[in-house]
């Protein structure tokens, strides 16, 4: 799988593609979405769908894909040299989620929740599979949260093709296990080639599955923060794992829309009131509105 | 700076080395739209640098996994930008070097400072969106130019 262009900027999101094949343009398809890395504290999460005519899904389902989860990396990597060789009839779409892109949008001023950053992203695949003309005629997908709210969702935005969303769909529809093999294998590579941004003196990067339970990785996260900037950006800072150890471990730091505690509004008043010598006099509006004010700690 | 005498004798004395104004190396500031609540030294280089992309629509960061957009401003024209540091026991300045001419006397000064960097534009973040033109900090650097008119000396007649 070439994720070049992840690895020459892994801060945001990066599609990667098969060509469609001609075939898909022509007859209806089945499309299959799932995803890898929704979990782990560390490293991207990555959407696939991967599509097929109809009439080809017996050779889909004669690859055995099923299960996926059960399959070892070296046997996903074989399945997914099959798939890409199967190009006539079969073609697959990413979208790789960088840890970067997932913190910055659940921890925007308007919160983004991973679950409608999840159904965006699959919504935006399929979308994508549309723009480039394949004729879907039916989409399953594997669920995020409660079947019957995504499903509507989905078909609201889809009103002519049928909708499909159920809890282990990639071990039901061969379609839904090609994309799961397709994102697990990106996932898999996107990790072990991850190119950190930040310069990091002797980087071990034997941080385990990158789950928050798994003792290496949590190890890995309190060996590499650092107390000004946090993590280095492979971190999903938006995980609880991640912030607690940020709370204990590194400065603390405030901004425009951290809650203040009221204990603190409170005593930052009286202080006002109780300066030595005269109250000072109020500047001019001029300078309220500009933050400016006479030095007096110099 | 004819303040009255009783303000002057309360108030501490800073020399401000001159030399220092002169040899001062050209540095680089980032402004925050956050507060870090410890003043120390950072790895900016390792991950703050390496981090910020530029594109067409300005300059994109992110610090603990927010994200920041930043645009470059320029120091008021006639002004440079100083980073100053007082010096003595424990402000982490180099030992002062031996009096120069220009300098007067130790005596009757309760601190010293020297200017540690100098600039001539800094990067101004804000949360996820460049500060918009009303913006306090834009809005103080309008007043070195007005300062100047209102301090400037009266014509008589």
């Amino acid at each position: 799988m070439e994720l070049g262009e992840l690895q020459r900027d892994n801060t945001g999101r990066c599609r990667v593609s098969s060509p469609v094949p001609a075939l898909c343009r022509q007859e209806p398809c089945a499309l299959g979405v799932d995803e890898a890395g929704r979990g782990p504290v560390l490293g991207p999460m990555v959407y696939a769908i991967c599509y097929c005519p109809l009439s080809h899904l017996a050779e889909l389902e004669a690859l055995k894909v099923a299960d996926s989860k059960t399959l070892s990396e070296s046997e996903r990597e074989r399945l997914f040299a099959k798939i890409n060789q199967d190009g006539d009839a079969v073609g697959w779409a990413l979208d790789i989620l960088s840890p970067n892109l997932i913190s910055t949008s659940m921890l925007g001023r308007v919160k983004y929740n991973l679950n409608s950053l999840s159904h965006d992203t699959a919504t935006g695949l399929i979308q994508y599979a549309l723009d480039q003309g394949v004729h879907v005629t039916q989409v399953f997908v594997d669920t995020v949260g409660s079947p019957e709210s995504y499903q509507k969702r989905l078909q609201q935005s889809f009103p002519g093709i049928e909708v499909t969303v159920k809890a282990k769909a990639d071990a039901l529809y061969p379609v839904v296990s090609a994309a799961s093999i397709c994102a697990k294998v990106a996932r898999d590579q996107a990790v072990r080639d991850w190119q950190f941004l930040e310069t990091l003196e002797d980087l071990d990067t034997d941080y385990g599955s990158g789950y928050p339970n798994d003792p290496k990785t949590k190890a890995w996260l309190r060996k590499y923060v650092e107390p000004v900037f946090g993590f280095p950006q492979f971190v999903r800072f938006s995980w609880s794992t991640a912030q607690s150890i940020l709370e204990k471990e590194a400065e603390g730091v405030t901004w425009e829309d951290t809650p203040t505690e009221e204990a603190e509004g409170a005593r930052s008043i009286r202080s006002y009131f109780s300066q030595e010598g005269p109250r000072p006099r109020l500047p001019h509006r001029y300078f309220q509105e500009r933050g400016l004010e006479v030095a007096t700690t110099l | 700076m004819d303040d009255s005498d009783a303000a002057t004798a309360r108030q501490p004395r800073v020399h401000l080395r001159p030399g220092s104004l002169r040899d001062a190396a050209p540095g680089t500031l980032h402004l925050l739209p956050c507060e870090v609540l410890a003043t120390r030294a950072a790895p900016v280089e390792r991950f703050f640098t390496p981090a910020i992309r530029r594109g067409p629509d300005g300059l994109r960061a992110s610090f603990r996994g927010r994200s920041l957009r930043g645009e470059e401003v320029a120091v008021p024209s006639g002004f440079v930008g100083f980073v100053m540091a007082t010096e003595g026991p424990g402000a982490g300045l180099p030992d002062p070097e031996p009096p120069q001419r220009d300098e007067p006397p130790e005596r009757g000064w309760d601190h010293r400072a020297a200017a540690t960097a100098s600039f001539g534009r800094f990067t101004l973040w804000g949360l996820e969106a460049v500060p918009g033109p009303d913006a306090r900090v834009r809005g103080a650097l309008g007043w070195p130019s007005l300062a100047a008119a209102i301090h400037a000396p009266v014509a008589e007649g």
